[in-house]
């Protein structure tokens, strides 16, 4: 049984003139001491889909439908007293900006402190301890220094690290980590994704992964998923999705990166733009920018077909697998 | 080889952090004294940039790199050093002498949302700066140029009334680059004009200005902290560290072969599709404060390669094989 199940999740708002459906049949699981990535544009709903998994989508926001299974209780289902016990526990999130996520008038260890003191009955002295033992083992240079110093005596690079020591607090099982470099410079971001990805592989903790960044996805983690316009619309193993793309989003995704065309070429470009939600077209949400579209796509969304080991939700594709099929047979 | 289009000398830039005189005084061990303290942002840039290329400038935020752009547009006054456009020196000029160069010279900042005006619509935008440097035109050629210019980045010029607000983070920037391109301007200074926007968009956004490049033959200053944006884009590049250059060099030769510990280190962070796992140097520490710079080079804190002279003596730049120029005594010794 996998971890974590998201189970056709469907995620509105509610706002005056009807609800907006930021999520619609979000299905995918993962593994003990997997690391999945999440890919996307803004507005595609990938930190929705994060936020989510832990009921912490503000109002007028709600999860409308599906199931999210935690070690086989549904965490959509429960109450806010239940989910407690495992947001920053069992499933731990590390956010985009480490200065809006710390507490600028409490110093680092106090902040520590008091998320050990949440979940354990120990003694503060005993919940120290642990704290500096997370904190070294993000390699903080003078870690005992650092328990007493505020927020803003860190340097940005710094400052995530402690949020990822206090991700590690409590032995999470999941770590879900919402463009935890974004904020940070080239150099630093290496660092801060080498520090992650071997703490996850130390402690087999499962990391979910969202990032805009399809480089960091290539280096982190084993599997993938692409979403568009609130949905997913291709998931599979990293590898097989970087070198051999199957949906027309993705492949355009990948190769409208500087570093796919030749220097000084024109770059390979989608045209458009990501739909905003209150007017999603009909069908496949990504026919108006697709250059394989036809008549179908713009009917009804398509169902997933498999490809080797992706998952795609394109009509185009599918077509091409059941040609291939018809060649085969035609052969034998 | 034919004169730069814009050179910079030796340019320096501080930003008084002290305040007026009261604030500078303090009372330590039973004396008053003052006090000052300033960010040094600019340390000695020395940079050409010729007709027809793009100059990248990259490095890491604090390195200088948007203070360079905003002093060679003379929206900072440098601390020291002067800024030649076309054989003229213009950091000096004021007022009326400055004005033409203000038309040839134009800029697009990094974010779209906050560049445009919310109260002016976007003929509005773009009117404005084509009235004010050709107060002679006649209504309908500034239409036609209005038309002109939108259409080129891609903009229906039926959208003329509608406001900032009503179009996405791409089609803003579009509207900026427009609006550079309104008064013909020679020479861009593009501060991360793709750096707040999509994966996809960046590509459009970066396509439109390599094809206004070609079109109306623009030269570039264009600042950046994406290296792969640079090996795509830039003809040049100038890696800049704490307030300095420490290489410049074809992208060709750069890419290929960086001197410089610190381009390789930068280089190596690039997040790669074909990587399965982060392969970067690593270095030592962060990046030190610009208020009170290291002695000698100010990247030997973190450099693997640093000895005695590097603490004390600044490395200047010297010619390399590849045709590039790098500040560094490792690299000078031989040691590199």
């Amino acid at each position: 049984m996998a971890l974590l199940e998201v189970k056709n999740l469907d995620v509105r708002f509610a706002v005056r003139g009807g609800d907006l459906t930021a999520l619609r049949g979000i299905s995918f699981t993962l593994d003990k001491g997997e690391r999945l990535g999440l890919v996307g544009e803004s507005g595609a709903g990938k930190s929705v889909a994060a936020f989510s998994i832990l009921n912490l989508i503000a109002k007028p926001g709600y999860i409308a439908g599906g199931q999210i299974l935690f070690e086989g209780r549904d965490l959509a289902a429960m109450s806010e007293r239940e989910l407690r016990k495992i947001r920053g526990n069992r499933i731990a999130m590390i956010f985009q900006d480490p200065m809006m996520t710390l507490n600028p008038v409490l110093t680092i260890g106090t902040q520590m402190v008091e998320a050990i003191l949440a979940h354990r009955k120990i003694s503060k002295k005993e919940a120290r301890a642990i704290a500096l033992d997370r904190l070294q083992k993000v390699q903080i240079p003078s870690p005992e220094k650092r328990l007493d110093q505020y927020p803003h005596e860190l340097s940005g690079g710094m400052r995530q690290r402690v949020i990822i020591a206090i991700a590690l607090l409590l032995d999470p099982e999941i770590i879900i980590a919402d463009e935890p470099t974004t904020a940070l410079d080239v150099t630093i971001q290496a660092e801060i994704m080498d520090l992650l990805l071997n703490l996850c592989e130390q402690e087999n903790v499962a990391l979910m992964l969202i990032t805009h960044d399809l480089g960091v996805v290539s280096q982190v983690t084993q599997r993938m998923l692409v979403m568009y316009s609130g949905r997913i619309i291709e998931q599979g193993p990293t590898r097989e999705i970087i070198n051999d793309a199957q949906h027309p989003y993705t492949q355009g995704l990948i190769n409208a990166l500087p570093q796919m065309g030749e220097p000084g070429a024109r770059l390979f470009q989608i045209p458009g733009s990501m739909p905003s939600l209150k007017n999603v077209p009909t069908g496949c949400p990504f026919h108006p920018r697709c250059s394989f579209a036809t008549d179908h796509c713009k009917r009804a969304m398509p169902e997933y077909v498999r490809s080797g080991n992706v998952d795609v939700a394109c009509y185009e594709v599918a077509n091409l697998i059941e040609q291939e099929k018809r060649m085969q047979e035609a052969e034998s | 080889m034919t004169s730069p289009l814009v050179s910079i000398r030796d340019l320096e830039k501080r930003f008084d952090l002290s305040g007026n005189l009261l604030e500078q005084i303090t009372f330590e061990g039973g004396r008053f004294r003052r006090k000052q303290e300033a960010v040094h942002a600019i340390n000695g840039v020395n940079l050409e940039v010729h007709k027809g290329e793009a100059l990248c400038v990259v490095g890491e935020s604090g390195c200088g790199k948007s203070t360079v752009a905003r002093t060679v547009m003379g929206l900072l006054s440098p601390s020291a050093g002067e800024i030649h456009y076309d054989g003229q020196r213009i950091d000096n000029l004021e007022g009326k002498a400055a004005l033409p160069y203000r038309r040839k010279m134009q800029m697009i900042f990094q974010n779209p949302y906050a560049s445009l005006n919310p109260r002016m619509t976007i003929q509005q935008t773009l009117e404005e700066p084509i009235r004010f440097h050709h107060p002679g035109w006649a209504a309908t050629e500034v239409r036609d140029k209005i038309h002109e210019v939108m259409h080129s980045v891609g903009i229906d010029p039926d959208w003329g009334s509608r406001f900032g607000h009503e179009f996405s983070g791409g089609q803003r920037q579009r509207i900026a680059i427009a609006r550079a391109l309104a008064v013909d301007p020679e020479f861009i200074v593009a501060d991360e004009p793709i750096s707040a926007l999509d994966v996809s968009i960046q590509a459009q956004v970066l396509n439109l200005l390599m094809d206004a490049q070609e079109s109306r033959g623009l030269t570039y200053l264009f600042i950046t902290h994406d290296l792969a944006v640079v090996e795509h884009f830039g003809t040049r590049v100038a890696v800049m560290y704490l307030g300095r250059v420490c290489e410049l060099a074809d992208t060709k030769t750069l890419f290929a072969t960086p001197r410089h510990p610190y381009t390789q280190a930068l280089l190596s962070a690039i997040p790669k599709l074909e990587d399965d796992r982060p392969n970067h140097i690593r270095l030592q520490g962060e990046v030190p404060t610009p208020v009170n710079l290291p002695s000698g080079c100010v990247f030997h804190g973190r450099c693997p390669y640093a000895n005695d002279r590097c603490r004390q003596e600044i490395p200047q730049l010297i010619a390399t094989d590849g045709g590039g120029q790098v500040a560094c005594h490792a690299v000078e010794e031989g040691r590199l």
